[in-house]
């Protein structure tokens, strides 16, 4: 497997969709390849802060402003 | 769609205080997370979500999907907000190609070793997401294509299957892995180039 094939199914590996003889092989590559070690590490990171960063809180004068806004449109239409 | 969602928007529809805000507090959050997610204002996520509830309320009790409320709320949102976006900040978007891993002839990966051994994963998450590392994130996040951003949310945030968020895109499931995928790469090595550099 060469890091272009490793890269190409890095999701499908974190995500356990791959069959058990291509995670052999992918692993393989990973015990002698330092610089896909790196990319599965950084990206694996990357994943998860992207999400975290995007776990945003609707603010409460925004929710107070919407139940204002709604109330007002629904009654008076 | 339940029965118990059917009465909500019933009620709601004819403006009974009391079910808007229950339909508020099950489905509010989720809809400004994703509206956000795919514009980046907080004030265009505003303007989204009064839109869809709008939409939701209006157009809900004739809702005859077989689908759960939520996942029509979410293709409603999706297409409210990539539509708010058409033509905004397009300066920002940066071609995903530059941030695609480069590779020489024989597969392997091409590039400085020393940039190519960078690994800031070593950072604790709560230091990834304060201070000049959370500027660097969201300027990150900024800089994927609007419908990039929107499967990005959909999958990681909201934790939906490759499925159920092809059927919100209207997309297939394989489109939507590619895209995942071509997203996560870019946002890692956006990240790798200012976070290595910092380390």
């Amino acid at each position: 497997m060469t890091c272009r094939e490793l890269i190409d199914v890095l999701q499908d590996y974190l995500d356990r969709e791959l069959a058990g003889d291509v995670v052999a092989e992918l692993e393989r590559h990973l015990e002698d390849c330092a610089p896909c070690r790196a990319y599965l590490a950084t990206y694996r990171k990357a994943r998860e802060v992207g999400a975290a960063a995007g776990r945003v809180e609707m603010p409460e004068e925004m929710k107070t402003r919407l139940r204002r806004f709604l109330l007002d449109k629904l009654r008076g239409s | 769609m339940s029965g118990d969602d059917r009465i909500l928007l019933a009620r709601a529809a004819a403006g009974d205080g009391e079910a808007l805000e229950t339909l508020m507090s099950r489905y509010a959050s989720r809809i400004y997370r994703l509206a956000y997610g795919i514009t980046r204002s907080a004030a265009d996520a505003e303007e989204v979500v009064q839109d869809v509830f709008l939409q939701v309320v209006h157009k809900g009790t004739g809702f005859e999907g077989r689908a759960a409320l939520s996942s029509w709320i979410y293709r409603i949102t999706t297409n409210v907000s990539l539509n708010k976006r058409r033509g905004k900040r397009r300066e920002l978007e940066t071609s995903l190609d530059e941030l695609l891993p480069r590779y020489r002839a024989d597969g392997h990966r091409e590039g400085d070793r020393a940039y190519l051994l960078t690994d800031w994963s070593g950072t604790p998450e709560r230091e990834l997401l304060a201070g000049e590392s959370r500027r660097i994130l969201e300027a990150a996040l900024d800089r994927l294509p609007d419908h990039y951003r929107a499967v990005l949310v959909l999958k990681d945030v909201e934790e939906l299957s490759n499925e159920e968020v092809a059927a919100i895109v209207g997309d297939t499931v394989a489109a939507v892995k590619t895209r995942l995928h071509r997203a996560r790469m870019a946002l890692r090595e956006q990240l790798t180039r200012q976070l290595g550099a910092r380390s």
